[in-house]
């Protein structure tokens, strides 16, 4: 028989990243919700699903509120009709409810998919420093609810590493690197070693996509361009405007000197239709342009508590993790998420990042007072073309590799062994 | 959502997004029952290629599955299948009709590929019905569909009725269980039985089912090759000519019956998802109990004869 190709599923805080081993780009994305009958307050005053009432003909009961719910854009879609309400299973990359993500999985595989999950093996994703606990529930989920053939849980960090393969850059296939991750909620920095994450080393930045979003809608309501656009567009308008028109500049003061002198050659113009209404707006989209992705560069333009420029963050990382992987880390960093994407954003990182090192080299040559220099470090950050989904992309590069079944853990093993199984997985791709 | 929808949504969502912006692609993906699909440019970008794999392609072809195909997609199958699969279509972007109407229903008739290949045994068993009924005849011929491993659809025109038996392996003990459930005690069997109240009148104009555990039934008994084990089921469907008299009917019976193996397996797991969550509020409420239950740390001071506090290290 042949075998039916594997199925990634990376369920991300805000979206779902779903599709078939061997893709470039997964089949499915759509947002981590599910609308259910009763809203939030009704669900938790209650407690628990509901019972079928009296007992007697089975027939009669045709009680299917627990088929009744909507997940993905439907979820979000109906969101406003009256008896559902939108619950996000997932919170800080961590499942919260397990109820909800078993149903959710559920029509992710057979109203989606549609694939029957006894014939094929699965990838799932977890976030750094996921609890083993969850795993074996995820594991409990997929052997038990579903019949998987095999399992293997794999953390994102790693496979953002192995996406990066797909870069002409990369020369040796290595899993130890520095991944930033910076989706819509949070950015993580998490080094990697041979395939296993130093987690006492992972920091988190409290600026992501969301708030690069915030920071425009901020920039261009002060230049009084948002007052053509309905108050319900204006999130949507500076969404778009971060995605389709920011970039990263290598030098703020030049960059606003140059946009001052020469105005109509770099102001955007950007044109909007009211989605009610229909009526037509139009901006100009400024210094949006390179102030929007600054914020990890220079926080203090948007926040006032969280004040550390991601470059010194990711030397932070670097530096507290162990001595003899620090010359790896800093030659392999590599982007994921839709937060990294800007133009040029690798490039400043890497130069931002490079000044640092140097830096303390010297002040450490001069310190030491020897007439020896170091051959310096090598920093690179590798961006590529996958960096979107790279997660996503990473699991299918790794799952269409015929070594994959080798390492995943079968419903026979499960059945042996049990959950605790789940607690450990082989790093693949290392021994390579 | 109690019923499985019959198109495909990746080739659906796919062919929109293409009509849209046509640029470059290349993926595979799956359909219930072992079916691969490869979707891909390989010439130019606004033409798609749309290749299918089916396991049972042999008797389907057999069944007439070309020519139902031929019927719904006419000129878009090309000679040049490719390799590894047993049919190819060919969407030329930009000669899809130009109303958007048109165009929808040309996108959805393409994501129903795999229900039109696979109705076309149904469809060739309701017109031997018609057929038999006329001469009066009483059988036609047994058309066996090995649609997946183990497991099979038989279907048999008759003079008054078309005999349509599935039948379906649970490899999991927990999962044969639900299934006799569903299908011998509660939905099926036991929604027709007269005597129920109010039961909607859809129900009553529904398919008889029999489901049979273990022996298969009359019709195919004498069939070499079947198994006689525990965890095999058998599902009968009885149509009337009512059930396919009118196009319209006819091509929602096919839909439907079609599902039918999925809809099953579909809703054990959900009844399993179900029962879980009963039993992970459950297990919190007792853990509730629990920390109720616990002995609250002494706090009255306690004394000796004389009055002296005793202290506790």
């Amino acid at each position: 028989m042949s075998l039916l190709a594997p199925i990634i599923c990376d369920n991300g805080t805000g979206f779902s990243k779903i599709g078939f081993a061997g893709n470039s780009d997964p089949s499915f994305v759509f947002p981590t919700a599910i609308a259910t009958r009763g809203g939030p307050a009704a669900q938790s005053a209650r407690g628990g699903p509901p019972i079928p009432v009296k007992p007697g003909n089975l027939a009669s009961k045709r009680g299917v509120e627990d088929l009744d719910f909507f997940i993905g854009d439907e979820a979000v879609a109906n969101a406003k009709t009256p008896g559902y309400g939108v619950h996000y299973p997932i919170r800080h990359g961590m499942i919260e409810n397990w109820d909800h993500m078993e149903r959710y999985w559920e029509q992710t595989i057979f109203k989606y998919l549609r694939a029957e999950p006894e014939d094929h093996y699965f990838l799932l994703t977890e976030p750094p420093l996921n609890p083993p606990e969850n795993r074996e529930q995820t594991a409990e989920i997929f052997f038990e609810s579903f019949n998987i053939k095999g399992l293997y849980i794999a953390v994102q960090a790693v496979l953002a590493l192995a996406a990066s393969w797909s870069s002409s850059r990369v020369t040796d296939r290595t899993l130890t690197g520095t991944v930033i991750d910076s989706g819509d909620g949070v950015t993580h920095v998490i080094p990697c070693a041979e395939g296993y994450v130093i987690g006492s080393a992972i920091k988190h930045i409290p600026i992501a996509g969301r708030d690069i979003t915030q920071f425009v809608l901020n920039l261009m309501r002060e230049r009084g361009e948002m007052t053509a656009v309905p108050p319900e567009d204006q999130m949507k308008v500076a969404s778009k405007v971060k995605e389709d028109y920011s970039y990263v500049c290598q030098d703020i003061v030049k960059e606003f000197r140059k946009y001052d002198a020469e105005p109509y050659k770099y102001f955007e113009r950007y044109d909007g239709e009211h989605s009610v209404t229909g009526r037509k707006y139009g901006l100009d989209i400024g210094y949006e342009r390179f102030l929007a992705p600054e914020i990890f560069f220079n926080p203090e333009i948007y926040s006032s508590d969280f004040l550390t420029p991601l470059p010194e963050i990711v030397d932070d990382v670097i530096q507290s993790s162990p001595i003899d992987v620090r010359r790896g880390l800093y030659k392999n960093i590599v982007l994921s998420g839709g937060s990294t994407m800007f133009q040029h954003f690798g490039q400043r990182l890497k130069r931002d990042l490079k000044q640092l090192v140097d830096r303390r080299l010297e002040a450490s040559v001069i310190s030491s007072g020897s007439t020896r220099k170091s051959s310096g470090v090598e920093v690179e950050v590798i961006s590529h073309k996958r960096q979107r989904y790279a997660v996503w992309f990473g699991g299918s590069l790794m799952a269409s590799l015929p070594e994959f079944y080798n390492f995943c853990h079968t419903k026979a093993q499960y059945d042996e062994i049990g959950p605790s199984i789940c607690r450990r997985y082989q790093i693949f791709g290392s021994a390579t | 959502m109690i019923l499985l929808e019959s198109h495909n949504f990746v080739i659906y969502n796919t062919l929109a997004e293409k009509v849209a912006k046509p640029s470059s692609l290349d993926v595979v993906f799956v359909d219930f029952d072992g079916v691969r699909f490869h979707m891909s440019t390989p010439e130019k970008k606004t033409v798609i290629q749309l290749s299918m794999n089916i396991r049972c392609w042999d008797e389907l072809a057999q069944y007439g599955a070309l020519d139902v195909l031929t019927r719904e997609y006419g000129s878009l199958i090309t000679a040049a299948t490719e390799p590894e699969y047993n049919v190819t279509l060919q969407v030329d972007l930009e000669q899809l009709p130009a109303e958007a109407d048109g165009r929808e229903a040309m996108l959805k008739s393409i994501s129903l590929m795999k229900r039109n290949v696979l109705g076309a045994p149904f469809e060739l068993a309701f017109g031997e019905q018609k057929k038999l009924e006329d001469s009066g005849s009483s059988r036609g011929q047994l058309m066996q569909i090995h649609y997946r491993d183990e497991e099979a659809i038989y279907i048999q025109a008759a003079s008054d009725r078309v005999t349509v038996i599935f039948s379906t392996v649970f490899r999991e003990e927990t999962d044969r269980v639900f299934g006799k459930l569903f299908l011998q005690a509660s939905e099926f069997v036991d929604a027709r039985r007269p005597g129920i109240q109010n039961a909607p009148p859809s129900i009553q104009n529904a398919p008889q089912v029999l489901y049979s555990n273990r022996d298969p039934p009359l019709e195919i008994r004498d069939l070499p090759g079947l198994r006689h084990s525990e965890d095999i089921g058998y599902v009968t469907f009885v149509l009337f000519p009512r059930h396919f008299a009118k196009s319209d009917a006819s091509f929602n019976t096919i839909s439907h019956i079609q599902l039918f193996r999925d809809y099953l397996h579909y809703h054990i797991k959900c009844c399993k998802a179900y029962m879980h969550s009963r039993m992970r509020h459950r297990v919190s409420e007792f853990q509730k109990v629990l920390n109720r239950a616990k002995m609250e740390a002494a706090t009255t001071e306690r004394k000796t004869v004389t009055g002296r506090t005793m202290i506790s290290r």
